[in-house]
């Protein structure tokens, strides 16, 4: 219709002749080539702190007194969709917990655990969290019946600490499991 | 003495491949039997002192020609190709008539002056490239010629065979 | 005698060499790719990966070598050997220098096995043989893509090998000899034939690349429609013997188009020629890895008539007007 077809087009075949797009497309390459990487080093040297929002292993805290807020309600294994926390309360009087009941057991099988969060919100005294503990990996079944004594240790990370960072790290292995040593004293952010 | 022995490791590897070619069943089998026959005779013909020849039968023969049949035979339905007999039982006098074609070519070669053998020129290794071409392009122009012909023509044939449409 | 033993040592070393040369390349090539794709690449195996070669051989050497039960067992097992076997006889005539005397003996040594009169015939023929392994393994898997992938390397292999040879001849005809010492030799002093015949060297290095089955041209084991193509059904050491011929022939075309086209150990002279023919060797496979991960695969369709319609009139034209300018 409009004879354009007719036309030489001179400059696409410069370009077809000398692979001018060709050569383009590696200087893209090239650049990514000693461009900074993204790749995290995880689990040797860099880790991946979530998020406070982030639903991991179960810890059990204390009052700013040290006193043991689980006041073994039971809440949280009734509300458990997978039926795997064991409590058994106890009348207390020592003062170990803020009242006079406390958990004599409080047991999670992680193996059944899901992580739905279910428990963190029946928990009425706010002593169950789930935290940021994710290398759950272990070489026994046993390893993942989690107690009430592992559980009240604190986490490596901070309840409070905001999260969403990348520290460094250490790979620890032993006999039951293994286990990565976060450093919280230099972050970074990937992006 | 070193080169006899080599001789005769090449020639009897030759023969029993090219034995081989016709015996196999599978033809896949067959065309890997011709590919040791032809590396063979390469081989022969460096020994003849012949390189320039020797490389040219590896590289068309073997590199080409012998990838074409593969490339054909691989699409060929196998079990049912290797159930046809070569010879079929009732046709012996076709083994006759090879005897016949042996002892004739037997008598053709003895009898000819290709039976005379001449010592290889010794150390001949270079400078054969050069006179392959020369001897070609001057004093077997015509030949080479009209062999280039008939491969055209053989092409044009097979191009025209090969087209869907004949007007 | 002394000459005998002499060749005797020089094959077992440049055996060795090669045979040993996979390890450091896969190496590279997976960090390259790694940093192209903007990731780190191997980095667990020894500081920064470096001894991730050593695990993926140890790997591969303890793996189950499986023939499948409806292959043809005895081409199964030999086609990796018919495709490694033509990969190493290649540098039977490749040069890598002038002569060197050796600095305690004071004996000359020729830094080549042997100096063919045809030597780059004998390199093209030999480097053609070794797609029989790729066809017949393809073939004796007995499998659906494994016998795609031999057809297509088989069409593939006819089509380039002919752009390859005479893209070659322009060279043969400017140096006038077909030993590769000799065209090395004539490009000595900044005469090299890239500078001569640029047009060949294009048509070289494309079909260099579809004759080792590098991408863009990779289809007999093209990873996103036949699942690795002639391989697929091998594991173990036979495997890696296909790996290994891979991995020889880049190295063995980079050396030939250094050779050919890149003045060989032609250089300036703060450095001596083996260096400066290792360097060029060096960048030509960084050049073929980075192009790898740069560029999608072509179609068989465009494979095919890139091959006939394109490289082919191509080299013709090349070499007849190289005639023409040489008369």
């Amino acid at each position: 219709m409009n004879g354009n077809h007719h036309n030489f087009d001179l400059k696409g075949l410069l370009k077809k002749v000398f692979f001018l797009d060709l050569i383009q497309g590696l200087f893209i390459t090239f650049n990514y080539t000693f461009s900074k990487t993204v790749t995290m080093k995880y689990p040797d040297e860099e880790t991946w702190i979530p998020y406070r929002r982030f639903r991991g292993l179960h810890t059990l805290n204390r009052n700013k007194e040290g006193k043991e807020l689980c006041v073994g309600c039971e809440l949280c294994q009734k509300s458990c969709p997978t039926q795997c926390i064991t409590v058994v309360p106890m009348q207390d009087t020592t003062g170990k917990g803020i009242a006079d009941r406390v958990a004599y057991r409080w047991e999670i099988n992680l193996l059944r655990c899901m992580f739905c969060g279910l428990c963190e919100d029946a928990c009425p005294t706010e002593a169950l969290k789930l935290g940021r503990e994710y290398e759950l990996a272990g070489t026994s079944m046993q390893r993942q019946l989690r107690t009430k004594e592992e559980l009240l240790t604190p986490q490596a990370i901070p309840g409070e600490f905001e999260g969403g960072v990348i520290v460094k790290a250490r790979l620890e292995t032993d006999e039951t499991g293994i286990k990565i040593v976060p450093d919280m004293s230099v972050q970074k952010r990937w992006w | 003495m070193a080169e006899q022995m080599f001789f005769f490791v090449f020639a009897i590897l030759a023969v029993g491949s090219a034995i081989a070619v016709v015996s196999l069943r599978n033809p896949v089998h067959s065309v890997i039997s011709l590919m040791v026959c032809f590396l063979q005779m390469a081989a022969l013909f460096v020994m003849l002192r012949a390189p320039f020849i020797a490389v040219v039968q590896v590289f068309v023969y073997v590199g080409a020609v012998l990838v074409l049949f593969l490339f054909v035979i691989m699409m060929l339905d196998i079990s049912k190709a290797g159930m046809e007999r070569f010879v079929s039982g009732g046709q012996l006098w076709v083994i006759a008539l090879l005897g016949v074609l042996v002892i004739e070519m037997v008598l053709i070669v003895s009898r000819s002056r290709l039976a005379v053998i001449t010592a290889p020129a010794a150390g001949r290794l270079t400078g054969t490239v050069r006179e392959v071409g020369e001897a070609l392009f001057t004093k077997y122009i015509l030949p080479f010629e009209v062999v280039s012909l008939i491969l055209l023509v053989a092409l044009l044939g097979a191009i025209v065979l090969g087209r869907k449409e004949l007007r | 005698m002394i000459e005998l033993l002499l060749i005797g040592i020089k094959v077992v070393v440049v055996t060795l060499i090669v045979f040993a040369l996979p390890l450091p390349l896969t190496y590279i090539e997976r960090k390259v790719a790694g940093h192209i794709q903007v990731r780190l690449g191997p980095y667990r195996v020894g500081p920064h990966g470096i001894l991730q070669p050593f695990a993926d051989m140890i790997k591969l050497m303890f793996k189950e070598d499986i023939v499948p039960a409806k292959a043809d067992p005895w081409l199964f097992r030999i086609a990796p050997v018919i495709a490694m076997v033509p990969a190493f006889a290649v540098f039977a005539t490749i040069p890598f220098g002038e002569k060197v005397t050796l600095p305690i003996v004071n004996y000359e040594v020729n830094l080549y096995i042997s100096n063919m009169d045809t030597g780059i015939l004998y390199v093209l023929a030999i480097a053609g043989l070794s797609v029989y392994g790729i066809i017949l393994g393809g073939w004796a898997s007995n499998s659906k893509y494994p016998l795609l992938g031999g057809l297509r390397s088989s069409a593939q292999m006819i089509s380039y090998e002919l752009a390859l040879s005479f893209a070659c001849i322009g060279v043969v005809m400017i140096v006038n000899s077909l030993s590769l010492l000799d065209i090395v030799r004539a490009q000595s002093g900044w005469h090299w034939n890239i500078l001569y015949q640029p047009v060949g060297f294009v048509i070289f290095f494309i079909a260099g690349l579809a004759e080792i089955n590098r991408i863009p041209f990779d289809l007999p084991e093209d990873e996103g429609t036949l699942g690795a193509g002639y391989h697929a059904e091998y594991s173990s050491m036979r495997f890696a013997f296909f790996m290994l011929t891979e991995y020889v022939a880049m190295v063995s075309m980079s050396i030939l188009i250094v050779l050919l086209f890149l003045g060989g150990w032609d250089g300036p002279v703060f450095l001596p020629g083996i260096l400066w023919f290792l360097l060029k060797v060096a960048m030509l496979i960084y050049i073929i890895i980075w192009t790898r991960f740069t560029f999608p695969r072509y179609r068989y369709d465009q494979l095919m008539s890139i091959g006939w319609k394109i490289l082919l009139p191509l080299s013709l034209a090349n070499i007849l007007i190289t005639g023409l300018i040489i008369i």
